[in-house]
Formats: structure tokens, sequence, C-alpha cells
């Protein structure tokens, strides 16, 4: 069965051409432009998927209201934003609002097409039993690249998507230095220079808070990161 | 000249009053003199009425001799001894009258008291030759001798002459000579004494034996076979009528005088007939020898030496203003002595008998009394006009002082708040009700508004960076759902270039934005404890895999370099420092970062050898979209040196760029113990 994405997006015309791409992928898409008519819509169907913009017409931050009632509602309801607002606070409150990834509009529609399909694997992969051929584990850290799920003295990290493939990039070959364009290859996204190094400040943080001496990720100035194996 | 100095000049002015003090003064004086004078004047005029009654007392005019043939008779206090000196005579030394001798000055006196006459000579002889009793025997008087000789017409018409002669000094025996005879006059006292270069006559003669005319022959010879030369009192043949004071002009004077005057009559040819009267000191305090008197001779009229006041010691008034009474003219004079303080005021008054001058009235006053007020109030005015002064001196000192600070204040807060674009820093005096007030205001308003300009300038790229990325990511996602359509060649062709153009519109809305993410960064970035050479170490290597057309060296006099801050925001400034140095050097040059420590301060430089900068942009450099790069190379639009700027200025450092010798240097400097965050502005 086709999976149903729902684009919360006031501007019709990107939200057309989202629909268009993901209706080539094969998925279902349902388009709103505003809040009000998307939550409508969802008390009778939630859809797999939600793409939100944060910026919906004259609501400013109706993104985030709407990912907060879905997400109450849904609590596995895989949400992503998708804005032109590319200030670190934004994103850090999307994320923080429990959206499973935040990406600006700059993103490429195969980069967006990826991220979904990621999530979706994702989602199915947590629904069966685990694999362990589809594990990497370095020291200390364990990589379920199944379920894009990454475990630090058996405890879960909880990673977006972007940070899961950050960390997958670094540990998948420790002692090597990735630089900036690799790691950017590797989580499908444009980003910038400062907007990796929010994202590794961030991957830094979550590990940190279960582990405070964790120290695997190594800045290599001028050049990009390395994962050191303890 | 700088405002103190001017309101100092300004304050000048002030000098102004004492001048302006003094002028008044000085008008009050002449005024008071004035009034003083015309008061002596009217005074005067009367007592030449009065006097016209007395005319026949007034010494008759006699044409057949001249004024010089005439000698004055004074009139002794005393009676002097014979002893041929002078001090007991009550005379001053300048009543001496001077005749040209052959061998020096010879000077004489007559005076009369108490019905004797006395003559007191004095005569410059360089050999004094005596007569012998032999030859005053002979003809009463040697022809061989030095004397003296008194010549006199009697009253009964006779010329006689009384002849001085000594055979040795001492009491001698005078002669007289008339038309019935020579003879030895016992009446007559005389008394020779030499002095050193000549001798000394005094004689005394009853009244009785003179006539009315009066004369003084001195001869002088060196060798008793010799006349030698003569001096005569009178150029004449015969001497001019002796003059004197007329004791009923006198009497009639004393009459007439008032307190504090002294009244002298004059005959027409200015002889003195009568003298009456004391100067008194007008009641005033005389003026005392201080500041005051000085600066008081400076600034008020001289006026003449009051010793020319005083009645004239040779007999005869010679005074302007009394030779202009002698010539029919009233005419008033002002003397004053700078060492006594003494002044008087004068007034010459002629006496007509209708037809012609028959003498003077000289009329004077002391006027201490309006100097004494004067000099009071001279040093009134002095003082209270240079406290004055001074006061308004210092006033205007301290308020060109304070006046000053304040606009000081002022300029500096001005070019401080440029310099620095603190725009919620107060300004001095902006409530001050003045126009410094004023001024505060509009420099407040103006570098608000520059401000607000500027902050405008910053926003613009964040803000049209995020206003186009909703257009772009329309296009973007347009055209890669195009690509899934079925394209020809050419629309292929056309997609792709369409495509290149919203990726490099995409990278310029992100140069765009950068620097408000870099700002945002720096709000929320935890300063860490890094090793800023090993930063930079590493950094350059990495510069060298990225610029292969470029050689990089990293000096560093430091071994370690323990810095706080954020070592990706530093390597992100770093980065654009060496973007721009790549971008104005050639290929094979070297691009130098240095790392040095002065004081507390690290000092990171990046130096490339190319074009200098102009000197007009080195301040620009660091402003946002400001860029000195010619044509439209895309990728910068003027925003990598200002995040550079933003990124140093965030720990409390400084970026600055200067010329070196064939290239360019930017210098960064921060502090070693920075506050990432709490040193943003």
């Amino acid at each position: 069965m086709a999976k149903r994405i729902a684009i919360v997006e006031d501007e019709a015309a990107i939200r057309e051409n989202y629909a268009a791409a993901f209706s080539r992928e094969g998925y279902v898409v349902d388009g709103y432009e505003a809040r009000r008519p998307a939550l409508d819509a969802f008390e009778s169907r939630l859809p797999d998927l939600v793409v939100i913009d944060i910026n919906l017409k004259d609501d400013v931050e109706g993104g985030f209201e709407l990912c907060r009632e879905l997400r109450a509602r849904a609590a596995d309801l895989p949400i992503i934003f998708l804005t032109a607002r590319d200030s670190e606070f934004d994103a850090v409150s999307g994320l923080r609002l429990g959206a499973d990834d935040y990406l600006t509009k700059d993103i490429s529609l195969p980069h967006l097409m990826a991220r979904v399909a990621a999530l979706f694997r994702r989602l199915d992969a947590m629904q069966k039993p685990q694999g362990t051929e589809s594990r990497i584990t370095r020291g200390d850290l364990s990589i379920d690249t199944e379920r894009m799920t990454i475990h630090w003295q058996d405890q879960s990290v909880g990673l977006t998507l972007t940070e899961f493939w950050l960390v997958h990039a670094l540990a998948r070959y420790p002692g090597h230095v990735k630089n900036r364009q690799q790691l950017m290859d590797a989580a499908q996204a444009v980003l910038d220079d400062n907007t990796i190094t929010s994202h590794v400040k961030r991957i830094r943080r979550k590990f940190h808070a279960i582990d405070e001496r964790f120290d695997s990720i190594e800045t290599v100035y001028g050049m990009g990161y390395r994962w050191i194996s303890n | 000249m700088n405002l103190r100095r001017q309101l100092l000049l300004v304050s000048l002015l002030t000098l102004m009053l004492p001048w302006a003090g003094c002028e008044f003064i000085r008008e009050t004086e002449i005024a008071l003199r004035s009034g003083q004078e015309q008061m002596l004047a009217g005074t005067a005029r009367a007592i030449a009425g009065t006097m016209v009654q007395y005319r026949d007392k007034f010494p008759a005019r006699d044409r057949s001799y001249s004024v010089g043939d005439q000698l004055y008779i004074y009139r002794l206090d005393s009676r002097p001894e014979i002893d041929g000196y002078f001090d007991d005579w009550t005379l001053p030394p300048a009543s001496l009258r001077s005749l040209r001798g052959s061998d020096g000055p010879i000077r004489f006196a007559v005076a009369s008291y108490a019905q004797a006459t006395y003559l007191y000579v004095e005569v410059a002889d360089r050999d004094v030759i005596y007569a012998t009793p032999q030859s005053l025997l002979v003809d009463g008087a040697s022809r061989h001798a030095d004397r003296v000789t008194l010549i006199s017409n009697s009253p009964s018409k006779f010329s006689e002459a009384f002849t001085f002669a000594a055979e040795a000094p001492g009491r001698l025996i005078s002669y007289r000579q008339s038309p019935f005879g020579f003879e030895a006059q016992a009446t007559i006292t005389a008394f020779w004494q030499d002095i050193p270069g000549g001798y000394r006559v005094e004689a005394r003669i009853p009244s009785g034996l003179l006539g009315p005319r009066l004369g003084l022959i001195v001869q002088n010879t060196a060798d008793p076979l010799q006349a030698g030369t003569r001096s005569t009192s009178f150029s004449g043949r015969m001497p001019g009528l002796a003059m004197s004071t007329i004791a009923e002009l006198e009497q009639v004077a004393e009459e007439l005088v008032g307190p504090d005057m002294r009244l002298i009559l004059t005959d027409a040819d200015g002889w003195r007939v009568a003298a009456a009267g004391v100067l008194g000191s007008g009641g005033g305090e005389p003026l005392g020898t201080g500041f005051a008197r000085r600066l008081y001779d400076l600034l008020v009229e001289r006026g003449k030496e009051a010793a020319f006041a005083e009645p004239d010691p040779l007999g005869r008034e010679q005074q302007p203003y009394v030779s202009a009474a002698l010539a029919g003219r009233e005419r008033g004079a002002w003397f004053r002595s700078a060492d006594t303080g003494t002044a008087i005021v004068a007034v010459a008054a002629p006496i007509t008998d209708g037809v012609e001058v028959i003498g003077t009235v000289v009329l004077q006053r002391g006027t201490d009394a309006i100097l004494s007020q004067r000099n009071e109030g001279l040093s009134r005015l002095i003082n209270v006009t240079l406290i004055t002064t001074l006061v308004v001196a210092g006033a205007l000192l301290g308020y060109a002082t304070w006046l000053s600070r304040r606009i000081r204040a002022l300029s500096i807060a001005a070019e401080d708040a440029l310099e620095t674009e603190n725009l919620a820093s107060a300004f001095p005096s902006a409530l001050a009700g003045d126009e410094i007030g004023d001024l505060s205001r509009s420099f407040s308003s103006v570098v608000q508004r520059l401000g607000e300009y500027n902050e405008y300038l910053r926003s613009l790229a964040s803000k049209l960076s995020h206003e186009l990325r909703t257009p772009l990511a329309i296009v973007t996602s347009s055209l890669e759902n195009l690509e899934h359509e079925e394209l020809n060649e050419a629309s292929l062709g056309y997609t792709a270039r369409a495509r290149e153009g919203a990726d490099r519109l995409r990278r310029i809305l992100s140069a765009m934005s950068e620097a408000s993410r870099v700002e945002e960064l720096m709000k929320h970035a935890e300063p860490e404890q890094f090793d800023l050479r090993a930063v930079l170490h590493s950094t350059t290597r990495a510069y060298r895999d990225v610029y292969k057309h470029r050689l990089f060296e990293f000096t560093s006099s430091i071994a370690s370099a323990q810095a706080t801050g954020s070592p990706e925001l530093l390597i992100q400034m770093l980065d654009k420092l060496v973007d721009n140095a790549v971008d104005f050097s050639e290929d094979g040059d070297t691009i130098t970062l240095s790392l040095e420590m002065q004081d507390d301060e690290f000092l990171i430089a990046v130096s490339n050898p190319g074009p200098e900068l102009p000197e007009r942009m080195r301040l620009q450099l660091f402003d946002s979209m400001v860029s000195m790069r010619s044509g439209n190379d895309s990728r910068h639009l003027g925003l990598g040196l200002y995040v550079a700027r933003l990124i140093a200025e965030g720990h409390g450092g400084h970026i600055s760029a200067d010329n070196v010798e064939g290239g360019v240097c930017f210098t960064v400097s921060i502090p070693s113990a920075c506050n990432l965050g709490a040193t943003k502005r």
C-alpha cells in the first residue's frame, strides 16, 4: 500500500512541485496550505509522514504549532520541517518539538526523496526484529544501519536522520578525517560550514548526555572531523 | 585658537572699565579745575579792576632803558650779617642773578631790609689783584685792582658810584664817587672774602645814599698795570630803574587776597611789585607715592612743574600765562609737582587803565582738594575695576573651560559613537537647554540614524536572502521536476543552464545570510579553551591542500597559545582572510600566516603579496557589502571581510588591514582571555 504524505505549505508552487515529486516516487500526497485544514483532515486520517513549513501564511509560527499538536496525537509519526528559515534557533526549536528532521528549502528534490525514503525505511525496520548483519560496532558505539539508530554504551542516542548519517559517515572508518563536503554528501544535504559545525555540536551534546567522557568525535581544525575509537 | 583663549581675549575687554573710569576721572578733574580756574579768573578780574585805582602806585615806564638793564631788589625777612656769606640772606640761591665775567660767572643779588640796601656779589677770578693803599688814596679807586662798583642815580639825578675794592680780605672801606668828588663812605659796611677761584663781596648801604636807578660793574684785572675787563648789569650808558615790591600795593594785595591763595601783582614788564598770601594745601591730603600715585601720573595731564608757579626768584614773572596777561589776554595755567603732589591752578589777568596794560594780577590757588578727591576716587576705582576685571576674566575663563569641556566631551563622544557604533551611548549635555544641548541632541539623532542605516545595511543581506529563498525553492524544485519530463536535447540544455543559475543564486543567498548566522552562532557559542597555535598550524596545512597554486607559510615565535573562544569561528574568519589573500595574489605566491603575542593579545596576521589597498577603503573594507574587487565576481558580495570582522569583534578583538612592502597584511587581535558572547555589542 502506498504511503501517504501530507505537505503543509502555504506557497502553492512549492507545494505542487513537492507533491509532483513525491507522486512520482509512488507516494500518495495531500497538500494543505494552512494549519487548520490540515488538522481537520488529520482528524479523520493521519498520513504516514508530514512535511511542514514553519511559516504558514499569516500564521508565522503555525508549523511549530502544528508539529506540537501532531506529536501529541501520534508519537511515532515522522515529521519533517521544510522551511526557508535557516536560523539555528528555529532548527533547535523544531527538533525540540519532536520533528525528525529540519530541512531548509535549499535541499534538492532527490535529497528530499532520499530522506523521506530513509525515514520510511527506519520506520519499517523498527517493526522488524533486529538483525545483526546491519550492525556496525566501534567500541562503545553500535550503529544499526537498518533502523538508523545508534547506541552508545548500550543506550539509545536519539539522533535525527542528518545526525545519524553524519555519525555513520565518521564512524565507518575511524581515524579517517572526513571533510565538510564528504559529510555533506553523506547527510544528503546541502549544508554550509556553520550548519555542519552546529550539527556536530548537537551530536556531541547528545552523546555527552549519556557519557560525560565522550570524546570520540575529534575536530581536525581546517580539515574536518574524525572518529576516534576508544 | 581654542575657545578658552578666545574668551580670555574677550575678557580683556573688561580692561575698558578702568580705562573708562580713568577717563571719567580725568574729565571730572578737568571740569573741577576749570571751575576753579573760572572762579579764580573772576576774582582776578575783580582785583584787576580794583587795582586800576592804584595805577599811580605802579612804577612809571621809562623807554630809555631795556628790561634787562633793571635790577630787582628783594625784601629780606631778617638782617644779614655783613660777613661775605649768602646763607643768612632769606633768599633762595636761584635769586642770584648771573653776569658773564672774564674768568667765569658773576652772581649777585640786591636786597633791602629796614632802610638799608644789601649787596652780595660772587666773582669768579683766577687771580685776585688787591688794591694798594696808595692807589686808593690817589684817585679813590685804583684802576689796577679787582673791584665791584655799584652805580646809582642819586635822587638828585647825579650819577654816583660806590666802589668796593680790597687791600686785603676782610672789612673794607667803600668809596663814593660823584661829580662832587671822591670820598670814603663810613656809613657803608662791606666785607671782602676770598674763596677758591674768586672772591665775594657783601655790603650794606643806607638806602638814602642810593637813587632809583641801580647797576653793577665788576672790574676784573689780572695785572696791576692793566685796566682789565668790565662786566656790567646793564647794557646802556646808565642802568635802569631798580624794581622792588611796593609797600602800598603789597598792603592792598594783603587785603584782597583770600585764604589759601597767592596774589602776585606785576608791573607792565612783569616785575613783581607785590606778593601776598600763602598757598594752602587746599584741605586735602596729598597724593601718596604708591601705585595709585604712579598710575595717576600716567593717566592725568601733567601740567607744568609746580616750581614754575612760585614767584620768580629773579623778580620778573615770565611764565607764558603771565606774558599773555601782559599782552592783554587773561590766561589760566595748571601746575603740578610730581614729587610732592602739589597742584596749583593759576590765572593771570591784565590790569588796564583803559589805554594800556599797566600790570597784571596773578592769582594762584592750591588744588589739593581736587587731587585728593580724585585720588580717593581713583584708588577706589582702580581697586573695584581691578577686582571686577579679575572676577570677570576668571569667570569667563571658568565658563570657557566648562564650555570647551562640554564641547570636547561631546566631540569625543561623537567620535566614540561613530567609531564603536554604540548607539545606546548617551551624549553629554543631552538634557541641556542651550545650543550645546541642541548640538548634542542633533549629534545623537545623526549617529542614531547612521546606526540605523548601518543596521539596515547589515540586515539587508540576510533579509534579502531569506525572502529570496522561497522563490528560489520554487525555481529549483520546478526545474528538478522538469528534468523528469520528456525533454528534447535543447530543453535539457536549457534546464541544465537554469539549474546552474539557480545553484549559483543559492550560493549567493547562502553567503548573504552567513553574517547573520555567524552573529547568531556567536550569541550562543560556548567558549572553549584551545591552543590557537595548533589550530593555525593545522589550518595552514589544510589550506595547502585546498589552494594548490599558492604556497602557505606559518610562523610563530610562541610555542603554544592558550586561547578562549570558538576555534571553528576563528577558522571561519581565517578562511575569509585566506580566501581574500588568495584572490589578490598570483599563482606561486606565498601567503604567510603568523601568530604573535603582544601584551595580553594574540595577533593573527595573514599577509599576501599583491596590489595595495586604496587608502580610502581601508576603514570601510570591513563593512557589510563593501568589496574592492572589480568586475562582477559573483562569489563576492563584500561580505567575507565583514564576517571576519564580526568574528574578530565577537571575540573582543579587532581587525585591521595595512599595506606592507609589496602587499597587504590583515591583522586580527584577540584578547587571550576573551569572553565570547559577552563582548558582543
